[in-house]
């Protein structure tokens, strides 16, 4: 904690990409809709995994009771087919991945990390798939310490200042 | 599991360390109760159900470190199979689902095995 209280005049790099947010923001719904139809798809197969077995045991079990009439009932414990299966392996893992993709994206632990991150992206890089904010994003934490005003380099400040009143008066010239 | 000092080297962010946490047990849950849909419809029983629960949970384990923890950690330098960046303990990262989602498994394996022998 001492070290980051100490360290933290050193982090004032504030570099906010204009176009990278939107684009970020952009795959992230890209990133949504994408496991939600994977998901829906999946889904779609396990449930029709689901009917096809619930048809083959109740086919067997009619099997059964009119072949136990004429013989012995050794047909009723089948197995059920390869191709359902196949379906319903493979529509477990088509949702297993839709899952997965659809999980929020996981923050740092380690505090030098996370406030890294924070300063380098901003609020950006704490959002969910849909691309809305965290609900308990709070920012940088050493805000209060980089706002002290004995830490303002006023005379950078200055120059910028006059950089700016100089370039708006030559526009006002032309 | 870190020791006090390296704590106070490089202390832990709390909000992240319940937030990912919760985010894979979210992820557990869900996929648990998948897992016993599939095993009910595939009319599993005894051990090989569990065997089939085993195997698939490691299946998420690794495909959750395969899309969500692995790009990061290793464009930050951290060697393959590594969760230190997101998670404190690797054991609870792979085999935490084996007890998080289990009841959830044994409910909709119970409940889809009647459904489709009944």
């Amino acid at each position: 904690m001492v070290i980051c209280i100490l360290a933290s005049p050193i982090i004032v790099i504030r570099s906010f990409g204009a176009s990278r947010p939107q684009a970020q923001e952009a795959s992230n719904t890209a990133m949504t809709l994408l496991s939600k139809t994977i998901t829906a798809f999946g889904s779609l197969l396990l449930a029709h995994a689901c009917y096809s077995a619930r048809e083959h045991t109740a086919l067997q079990s009619i099997r059964a009771a009119t072949a136990a009439t004429l013989t012995s009932s050794s047909t009723a414990a089948t197995s059920l087919p390869v191709d359902i299966i196949i379906e319903t392996i493979i529509s477990t893992f088509i949702i297993l991945l839709g899952l997965v993709l659809g999980t929020r994206p996981l923050r740092p632990l380690e505090w030098r990390v996370w406030a890294g991150k924070i300063e380098r992206e901003g609020e950006e890089g704490f959002t969910d798939n849909a691309g809305a904010v965290d609900k308990d994003y709070m920012g940088n934490p050493f805000s209060v310490l980089e706002s002290r005003p004995n830490f303002v380099d006023i005379r950078k400040q200055r120059k910028e200042f006059a950089e700016w009143v100089q370039k708006g008066d030559g526009k006002q010239g032309q | 599991m870190p020791s006090e000092q390296e704590l106070q080297i490089s202390p832990i962010v709390q909000e992240s360390l319940v937030h990912n946490s919760r985010t894979l047990y979210n992820l557990q849950s869900l996929t648990a109760s998948l897992f016993g849909v599939s095993a009910g419809i595939l009319g599993l029983e005894s051990y090989s159900g569990f065997v089939f629960y085993v195997a698939l949970s490691l299946v998420t384990a690794v495909l959750f470190y395969a899309l969500r923890v692995a790009p990061t950690s290793l464009a930050s330098g951290k060697p393959p199979l590594d969760t230190s960046r997101y998670f404190r303990g690797a054991y609870d990262f792979w085999a935490g689902g084996l007890m998080n989602g289990f009841a959830g498994f044994v409910l909709t394996w119970t409940l889809f095995y009647g459904l489709v022998t009944a």
